[in-house]
């Protein structure tokens, strides 16, 4: 099969290492990325990149991504499961733990590489779900 | 950082400590090469004799955790010299008599004693600092993972406002974070003590605010951090939700770490990888990665950034927003429906004073620094330029303590972690990247020609390194960039779990870490004699 540059699509993102916040475009091709391009308009690194910026982006693709959620069984073991049955363990664990040993027994931990979104909904599931503010993220170490 | 990175061009002189800026934020270091080829003059404050010591016209060879003696040193110079900023003072601080007092004792010499940098460059130092229109300070985790973080960033601090360095082009006190969100997870109220844009849960102006918009009663209290609840693992703490943290490589004290997380009743981790932490968990549930992703971040100079989906994820991956907001509907919370990141980051912006002037649609374009407290205003790339937060900055009067532990028979080395180049943290995605495999294979523990001759050590050759909780098998690379009596290796090789040596003490105000300061001993060990790690 002959790829044609009509084939890559371009994207502008905001590099997911440090928090110096580069501008570049990602390149992809068939649901792959081949290419990181720094932003020469990039406000925080004007055409700059790292050497893990540029080129550490290979781990997107890598076969030990998880596919699939996974589930401890009886014997201690992590299984493939639906989503419906993961997320249905996930919640009744959290609700028999706030039954057994109230609303503070229950803390989230959230992180400094997920988009705010998802720190906002992280600190959102613990104030209204339980009240508390047993919430922190990985900034302490 | 309460300038923006484009000032980092612009100062007369940089000082620089406790961070390794070329190897952990090297695109910001780039912005100090171009001050420099333009002229400006730069102090660096390190243990080691990293690459910016090598390119500064002073380099202060600290002894690790000795920070706030230093720059009480240097404090005491520039007022001893007359270098302070009257006009700044009277006008835009509090406490100048009483810090001059304070600073009495504070002498150069006094701060030789501890630090081990001579008087005399103690003296350059803080006579070059504080004789420049523009100086602006860069630090990293070298000033906060101490037990006396908080006393660090103060002691810097003080040094600008004696000077009138703050408000202005060039200067400032400028912490680089090390996460691309980190900045983000504190906006967006992922803190024990703060809801949405800092907003404090003990006052209950905010209580109210948040009870309305959540429709439920919420503590007034403060939550506890993170340290704190993982010490109360088993005990109190019985259930814990983890995204996207491998809190068992990255955290101090490793066999602590996992002993707490394996007594809880319930662990659910979102990742993109079955993590070391993963690997403990009930429930595991994948989260798309960065690429796969739309949503914000904010950086260092606090601009909040757009990130966009470029590739499909793997398998039945989904968002963490979507994952988390799924798991609380099947708990029956409300206001966790939401089908895109969009509403989202608009509820956030609605709630948080410090981005009033913004939504999903208008930070399209990237170029907001918040704060941007209402619609029109043009957002903040610079702090403190007309008044601080508070009124009038205040001087700290701060004091020197001893690390938690310090060297002795037993453990005569001193042990700092940190970063390096080629490697991100612990490793879950530059240890799956082929071509940083091949630039940075394994770790290597940093020892000084004549400690490796004292403990007999080779290049090359294998060392256990032993602490008061835990022991690991390291290679010896001999070098004289981490000076006599200091060794170094970063905590990003699981192979070499380095955090099974840390944890000897945390800030009792920030509860961060002392991850800069180990007392360690070390024995040569031969080649494939070395701890199995698991």
């Amino acid at each position: 099969m002959n790829a044609t540059m009509s084939d890559t699509r371009t994207t502008r993102t905001i590099c997911g290492y440090c928090g110096v916040g580069c501008s570049l475009d990602l390149v992809t091709r068939d649901n792959r990325i081949i290419a990181v391009h720094p932003a020469f308009d990039g406000p925080a690194n004007q055409g700059a990149l790292c050497v893990k910026g540029q080129f550490a982006y290979d781990y997107v693709h890598h076969p030990d991504r998880l596919t699939h959620p996974l589930v401890r069984d009886e014997a201690g073991l992590l299984q493939r499961a639906t989503w419906d049955e993961a997320l249905q363990r996930a919640a009744q664990g959290f609700m028999d733990v706030e039954q057994k040993h109230g609303r503070h027994a229950v803390y989230g931990v959230a992180s400094g590489r997920t988009p705010s979104e998802a720190n906002y909904m992280m600190q959102k599931f613990i104030r209204v779900g339980f009240g508390t503010n047993y919430i922190d993220n990985c900034s302490r170490a | 950082m309460s300038n923006p990175l484009a000032d980092m061009e612009k100062p007369d002189v940089i000082f620089c400590i406790g961070t390794n800026m070329t190897e952990a934020h090297p695109v910001a270091a780039t912005r100090l090469k171009k001050a420099l080829a333009r002229g400006a003059r730069m102090i660096v404050a390190d243990p080691r004799r990293i690459r910016l010591a090598e390119m500064a016209d002073l380099y202060l060879p600290i002894r690790v955790g000795s920070d706030t003696a230093l720059l009480l040193g240097m404090a005491h110079v520039i007022v001893r010299e007359g270098l302070a900023d009257s006009e700044f003072i009277a006008t835009r601080t509090e406490g100048y008599d009483e810090l001059v007092d304070h600073l009495q004792e504070k002498t150069p010499e006094w701060a030789e004693s501890i630090t081990g940098v001579p008087a005399a460059m103690i003296e350059e130092a803080a006579v070059l600092y504080g004789s420049s229109d523009r100086a602006a300070i860069y630090y990293t985790l070298g000033i906060t993972e101490h037990i006396c973080g908080v006393e660090n960033v103060q002691s810097l601090c003080n040094l600008a406002l004696l000077t009138g360095n703050f408000g202005r082009e060039g200067t400032g006190v400028n912490p680089m974070r090390g996460q691309n969100n980190i900045q983000g997870a504190g906006d967006s109220g992922a803190l024990p003590n703060n809801y949405v844009g800092f907003q404090p849960v003990d006052d209950a102006a905010n209580q109210a605010k948040f009870e309305k918009a959540y429709g439920r009663k919420m503590d007034l209290e403060k939550g506890i951090t993170k340290v704190t609840a993982l010490d109360q693992c088993g005990d109190r703490i019985f259930a814990m939700l983890i995204d996207g943290e491998n809190t068992v490589v990255s955290d101090p004290d490793q066999e602590h770490c996992i002993h707490a997380l394996k007594s809880l009743e319930h662990l659910v981790v979102i990742d993109i990888f079955l993590t070391e932490t993963a690997e403990l968990a009930d429930v595991v549930l994948p989260a798309t990665s960065w690429a796969e992703t739309d949503g914000n971040f904010v950086n260092t100079e606090r601009r909040i950034q757009r990130v966009r989906k470029a590739v499909d994820p793997p398998g039945v991956a989904r968002p963490d927003w979507w994952i988390i907001g799924q798991i609380a509907q099947r708990m029956g919370m409300s206001g966790m429906d939401f089908d895109s990141p969009v509403p989202i980051f608009n509820e956030l912006c609605e709630l948080s004073p410090i981005y009033a002037g913004i939504d999903w649609d208008l930070a399209e374009g990237g170029q907001y620094q918040w704060p941007i407290p209402y619609r029109g205003h043009p957002g903040t790339p610079r702090l403190h330029e007309d008044e601080f937060i508070n009124g009038r900055g205040k001087f700290s009067f701060t004091d020197y303590r001893d690390p938690a532990e310090t060297i002795d028979e037993a453990y005569p080395l001193w042990l700092t972690t940190g970063r390096r180049l080629e490697s991100y943290h612990t490793r879950t995605q530059t240890g799956r990247s082929e071509g940083i495999n091949q630039l940075l294979p394994e770790e290597t523990l940093e020892v000084h020609p004549s400690d490796a001759a004292r403990y007999g050590l080779h290049d090359g050759g294998w060392a256990r390194m032993s602490s008061r909780r835990g022991a690991v098998d390291v290679r010896v690379e001999t070098t004289r960039r981490s000076p006599q009596g200091t060794v170094f290796a970063s905590f990003s090789f699981a192979e070499v779990p380095i955090n099974v040596l840390t944890g000897s003490g945390y800030d009792p105000i920030t509860h961060t870490a002392e991850l800069k300061v180990c007392p360690v001993h070390v024995e040569p060990i031969a080649e494939g004699a070395q701890l199995a790690a698991d």
